[in-house]
């Protein structure tokens, strides 16, 4: 009966309707399901900006907000706004950042995700809709996530004719962890807005690979712009585009659809990424750019060599065409090592580097080894991030090499390329995750295909005597005679309903457990603000720890307006943004200097660091201590980056194998070496921790040792604040010593320390002279 | 001109009350009223100069340099007590304190009555010292008065100072000599820079313990010129502390006696006189220095092309931000306090007053030339180019010299980097013209070539044209 009513809407246009309507919806609750799964922070702890970068990006989208894209564009750097009518004059109180160099913040950013929260700002104001900018800004990645799901949907579509798989790429994207690390609310990072685009753009560049439309090819170099302006990883796509062209023509591919296609993107896109003042002349300038340039011309000059090779005839072609390419590789090359050596194409950057060879960031780049993300990836984070695709995905590169059509060479390039970038960085993880939805998708989607008709196959040659189901076995075997199995093109399908329901059974099961899986790692891992803790209490109950935000509200309450803050560049954005004070480093780490400059400040003893201190005008040291609360992500397990990093700079002053015991151990207790024990790091670390234990007992819980009974003496600063939890400790630095005396004398005074007398005197009696 | 007839109003205000720059309560620490009596003159030029004078001992328990947090007096004044120990309204810390809350101390020391143990303390703190033992004094064969100790040799006869440096203020200076009886010498050290002698010894006297049975001294504490008999040291917040040699000197008998040096004339001590410079310095009366106005702006935008209307002012004046090559000028009024008003400060020709302009390190060292005078003041300028680099700079004025005030002003000001709108336009630049050229060849010819494309289509034989298709 029901059946029956539905028939109208399952066949002919009606049908294709019903279809389309219903594959919206799916998409739309696909979209609703993404949204959905990414707000356990909200709900758990509050609308907040999480980590570090968000911060920066956050304080800069107020910025942009206030001021208008043009201050925004000539940003150097600030801490907040009077008023907008004239753009220099009262704007410009102090500068926030990199004390006192300043960062011209305008022109180093990516602004396209400050600019896209912008506009959605000023839309929703539009429609009388004032909505916080900083909801905004929490809520971006979510609901960019998708348009992410929507996008692997249109792009899966293209792979292949099962209208199923597009559907099913778009769920997994919408909720697979390895994407969900980087877009829960309140994660404002590039990547929020940066994986929609990469994935849109090569949605648009396959649309226009296949109809050769100069259309689809502008907009694949519009979107590439907005990627550009958006995130770092844009070099990605600069490089997969180009390869993915030049893979096509050693095919023997070339067609003139590719030609359009990549011309236009090309051109088009080169220009696009050159208005970012961040990109400017890179693309032009840069190693990692030059592969699309080269490509460029290759394409041209294969272009050229049809164009020839249909006017020339076949015998002097070929010698022509072999002359042609020794010559053009020969001059390429050599203007390309010439550039390269006379420095107009700038060598390949340190990050780049690390790529290839894993351990050349630690041995030459501490800065960057020295970030967590920037870390090789370790198997389990493979199948943490993305579960049951993570077996599914060869399978789908395998059914691309099936086919193998111009746009699945685009997925096996893609899948091998973000395969071994995944393996070599953690965070880059994120390109791969969507290449693994695509091919699961379109794995899995076959595995349901096949198995989820409820009607038996019935054979191509169907005898319309209705005989044919008999003899299924006997056609076969004709089939086999007759040619090949590969392109006998047989009908395939499953006969016995109990294996197509384990089949399907188990599928589900599967996907069930995926779902499961994802918002567990979703809601144990990745939602974490990390601005604030969680924890349980004995009764199970949960118990905020809030020091972070605590420590800074207390600056912004307590300290004067330019008071400047030195602390280790992890938490400079937080200070600009929560405390709004200046730093002296922070997470743009531009200058390696400076960092290290802080670095050395940290790691030497009071006497050396103090001047360093005045130097930079340094007002207070803030620093952050987890031996109380067992908060393993604290300054002194961070240390020996602040050490390397600054012996990159300071050798002779600084040497990392001091920092360690004779037996080569990193320890804090009673055995560690005088120059760790002297170090203001570890003296500001411990400094009064005693206090809070009987005698003899202090105990640092997260290197689980026991410290020295007598605790490190501070002359050269003194204790401001100290939060609730003891994680964020805040130094002020003591000017100089009123009537002239160095800071220990004066300390050991105020003790009531009397000085002796000096003994007699030994050697020559100096003479004033003056 | 607010601030000109403010600043008049302070000049008058001093004029009326005529006293030093921070106050005129003057605690004077004296053990014996006896002790108060020989000093009668002394008391009064200084209460004449408009001193408030609460003379206390420092057994009474009642004193405190301190109430609610603040300093009870201005300036201090210790006289010798024969006490071992000050006791516990001036123990060194609370001395320290007050110079640290920017109070004046003048300590005087005697020969004949040995040094508290607070204050030699204090004075190690500060690096200055006394000899080790209780006696000694300072001894001079050469130049000793006659009349009154032609014996033990122990009353110097000395010149008033010369300046300190070529480019020092010498506000101890004049005719006349000082007779300075039973004198403790003071060694100061060699590393503090707060330290100045105010009057040194001869080159021929030595510091010597008459009580010492040895014919012969041996590694006397100090000789000659090392000596100082007056000496000051002004911290860093300009609070001053003088110890002064020989209290005897400055006792009614000394200040109108009669010396006659060795092979000399008979003359009057300048003692009073010097007593009077000492303590106008040490109770700042004299070295004051005060800034005044301390602005900077563009040197394009001046005083008369904004008018005198002060809303134009504000806006030009003092912003907090500047642009990499700016020509900027830097205004900074100094007066100077001397005794009862200010006068506008006159830099010697040996010395200079300079700007920097500096993050990290100066960029620029300047020399302030004087650029007008007021009656109380004098504005320096000094007009320059910002440096081709931006960040967070600072216009220094770090003035410290001997003698005077430490002046170090320092204003913050943020230098951008030019804007996307501020580099000349693209014609401006004559090398730009081929690319330009360029540029619109290939758009006219574009969109020529697109013209004669579409109107030169071929005619297509009407028979067969469409089916061609």
């Amino acid at each position: 009966m029901v059946a029956a009513a539905l028939e109208p809407f399952l066949k002919g246009d009606t049908g294709r309707n019903t279809r389309g309507l219903l594959r919206l919806i799916i998409l739309c609750t696909i979209a609703g399901a993404a949204v959905a799964s990414r707000l356990f922070s909200v709900i758990r702890f509050e609308s907040i900006i999480h980590e570090f970068d968000p911060w920066f990006n956050f304080r800069a989208t107020k910025y942009l907000v206030q001021n208008g894209f043009y201050s925004f564009w000539d940003w150097f750097d600030d801490k907040d706004v009077l008023d907008n009518g004239d753009r220099w004059r009262l704007m410009h109180r102090e500068l926030g950042t990199w004390h006192p160099l300043g960062r011209v913040t305008g022109g180093t950013l990516y602004p396209g995700l400050m600019v896209t929260s912008g506009i959605i700002y000023h839309i929703l104001r539009l429609l009388s809709m004032p909505v916080d900018i900083r909801n905004i800004c929490v809520l971006l990645a979510p609901g960019f996530s998708g348009l992410t799901a929507f996008a692997s949907y249109l792009i899966t579509s293209e792979m292949t004719t099962s209208p199923s798989a597009g559907l099913l790429a778009a769920a997994f994207m919408g909720i697979t962890p390895g994407y969900i690390s980087r877009s829960v609310a309140g994660s404002y990072d590039n990547e929020a807005i940066a994986i929609f685009l990469l994935v849109f753009t090569f949605y648009l560049w396959i649309k226009a690979v296949k109809n050769g439309s100069a259309m689809w090819g502008a907009l694949t170099a519009l979107f590439y712009g907005y990627m550009v302006s958006a995130w770092g990883g844009y070099v990605f796509i600069t490089n997969l585009l180009p390869l993915h062209a030049f893979v096509l023509i050693c095919m023997g591919r070339y067609s003139p659809r590719l030609y359009v296609s990549y011309s236009t993107w090309f051109a088009l896109g080169t220009l696009a990424s050159m208005q970012i003042p961040f990109v400017g002349f890179l693309p032009i300038r840069s190693s990692e750019h030059m592969s699309a340039l080269g490509v460029f011309g290759l394409v041209q000059l294969v272009a050229f060599v049809e164009f020839v090779r249909q006017q020339v005839p076949n015998k002097q072609f070929q010698t022509l065409l072999r002359g042609l390419i020794l010559v053009i590789f020969a001059v390429s090359m050599g203007a390309l090592v010439l550039l390269t050596v006379s420095g107009v194409i700038a060598p390949w950057s340190g990050r780049f580097y690390s790529l290839w060879d894993t351990g050349y960031a630690k041995i030459h780049i501490p800065i960057i080894a020295s970030v967590s993300e920037h870390q090789p990836t370790a198997w389990p984070a493979f199948f943490f991030d993305l579960n049951l695709m993570i077996w599914l995905f060869p399978a789908g590169v395998y059914m691309c090499f099936q086919q193998l059509k111009d746009e699945h060479v685009f997925v096996v390039i893609y899948a091998v390329l973000a395969s071994y970038f995944a393996g070599v960085m953690v965070r880059l993880m994120l390109t791969l995750t969507p290449v693994v939805c695509i091919a699961a998708a379109l794995a899995l989607s076959s595995i349901l295909d096949t198995y989820l008709v409820a009607d038996n196959p019935t054979p191509k040659e169907a005898r319309p005597n209705g005989q044919a189901t008999g003899d299924v076995v006997k056609n076969a075997a004709d089939y086999i005679k007759d040619s090949l199995r590969s392109t006998r093109n047989p009908v395939l399908g499953i006969y016995s309903y109990i294996s197509k329901a384990s089949v399907v059974g188990a599928v589900t099961t599967y996907l069930l457990l995926f779902v499961l899986h994802c918002t567990w790692v979703t809601s144990n891992a990745y939602s974490s603000p990390s601005v604030v803790l969680a924890s349980k209490l004995p009764d199970g109950s949960q118990h905020i720890i809030d020091d972070y935000r605590e420590a800074y509200y207390w600056l912004r309450q307590n300290t004067a307006e330019k008071a400047k803050i030195m602390s280790w560049w992890d938490y400079g954005y937080q200070i600009g943004g929560m405390a709004d004070r200046p730093t002296l480093v922070d997470n743009n780490t531009w200058n390696n200097t400076h960092i290290a400059t802080v670095g050395k400040a940290m790691s030497s003893r009071e006497e050396v660091s103090y001047p360093i201190l005045r130097q930079h005008d340094v007002d207070y040291v803030l620093i952050v201590f987890g031996g109380l609360l067992g908060y393993s992500g604290d300054d002194i397990n961070k240390f020996l980056w602040m050490v390397r990093i600054s012996e990159g700079i300071w050798p002779e002053e600084i040497n990392e194998r001091n920092y360690f015991t004779a037996r080569g151990e990193y320890r804090v207790d009673d055995e560690a070496t005088p120059t760790m024990r002297n170090s203001l790091m570890y003296k500001m670390s411990y400094y009064n921790y005693n206090a809070l234990f009987p005698a003899g007992q202090a105990q640092d819980r997260v290197r689980g040792s026991k410290l020295p009974a007598e605790g490190p003496q501070l002359s050269t600063m003194e204790e401001a604040f100290t939060s609730e939890n003891w994680i964020i400790r805040i130094y002020k630095v003591k000017d100089l010593d009123n009537v002239g005396r160095d800071h220990t004398s004066a300390v050991a005074f105020d003790k009531g320390n009397k000085k002796k007398k000096t003994a007699k005197r030994r050697g020559a009696r100096v003479l004033r002279v003056e | 001109m607010r601030w000109l007839l403010s600043l008049t109003f302070i000049a008058l205000l001093g004029l009326v009350q005529a006293l030093s720059s921070s106050g005129s309560r003057l605690l004077v620490v004296v053990e014996e009223a006896a002790e108060k009596a020989k000093y009668s003159t002394f008391w009064k030029d200084l209460e004449e100069r408009g001193y408030k004078l609460t003379f206390d001992s420092p057994k009474n328990d009642k004193l405190s340099l301190f109430q609610h947090g603040e300093r009870s007096f201005d300036h201090i004044l210790l006289l010798p007590a024969k006490s071992k120990g000050l006791g516990p309204a001036l123990t060194p810390n609370l001395l320290l304190q007050f110079i640290n809350k920017d109070g004046n101390i003048l300590l005087t020391v005697s020969a004949d009555a040995p040094t508290p143990t607070a204050i030699s303390s204090l004075l190690l703190e500060l690096d200055i010292h006394l000899p080790p033992d209780r006696n000694s004094l300072v001894v001079d064969h050469f130049n000793y008065d006659t009349t009154s100790a032609s014996e033990k040799h122990d009353v110097l006869i000395l010149t008033r100072s010369s300046p300190l440096r070529s480019d020092a203020r010498n506000f101890f200076g004049g005719d006349g000599t000082l007779a300075f009886p039973r004198a403790v010498a003071q060694e100061l050290g060699n590393t503090s820079p707060l330290l100045a002698p105010i009057l040194r010894a001869k080159s021929t006297a030595y510091s010597y313990n008459p009580k010492d049975e040895v014919e012969t001294v041996e590694d006397p504490f100090a000789v000659g010129e090392q000596i100082a008999l007056v000496s000051s040291m002004q911290a860093r917040n300009s609070a001053r502390f003088t110890v002064f040699g020989s209290a005897e000197a400055l006792e009614d008998k000394w200040f109108d006696a009669k010396v006659k040096p060795v092979g000399g004339k008979d003359s009057k001590t300048a003692n009073r006189e010097f007593a009077k410079q000492v303590t106008a310095w040490t109770f700042k009366e004299l070295g004051v220095l005060k800034v005044g106005r301390v602005e900077h702006h563009l040197s394009s935008i001046s005083e008369g092309s904004s008018g005198n209307d002060s809303v134009a002012q504000l806006g030009y004046l003092n912003p907090t931000i500047y642009r990499v090559k700016n020509d900027v000028t830097f205004n900074i009024e100094f007066s100077e306090y001397s005794y009862d008003h200010l006068v506008p400060l006159k830099i010697d020709p040996a010395d200079a007053l300079q700007l920097e302009f500096t993050m990290l390190s100066p960029f620029h060292r300047l020399d302030l030339v004087p650029i007008s005078t007021t009656a109380n003041s004098t504005i320096f300028s000094s007009t320059f180019k910002l440096p081709d680099q931006h960040g967070i700079f600072s216009f220094r004025v770090n003035y410290k010299r001997p003698f005077l005030t430490n002046v170090d002003v320092k204003r913050e000001v943020t230098v951008r980097h030019f804007a996307h709108d501020e580099w000349p336009r693209s014609w401006e630049i004559s090398a730009g013209w081929v690319w330009i050229a360029g540029v619109w060849i290939t758009v006219i010819g574009w969109v020529a070539f697109v013209g004669i494309w579409l109107w030169s289509e071929p005619a297509y034989d009407q028979s067969k044209g469409k089916k061609m298709q």
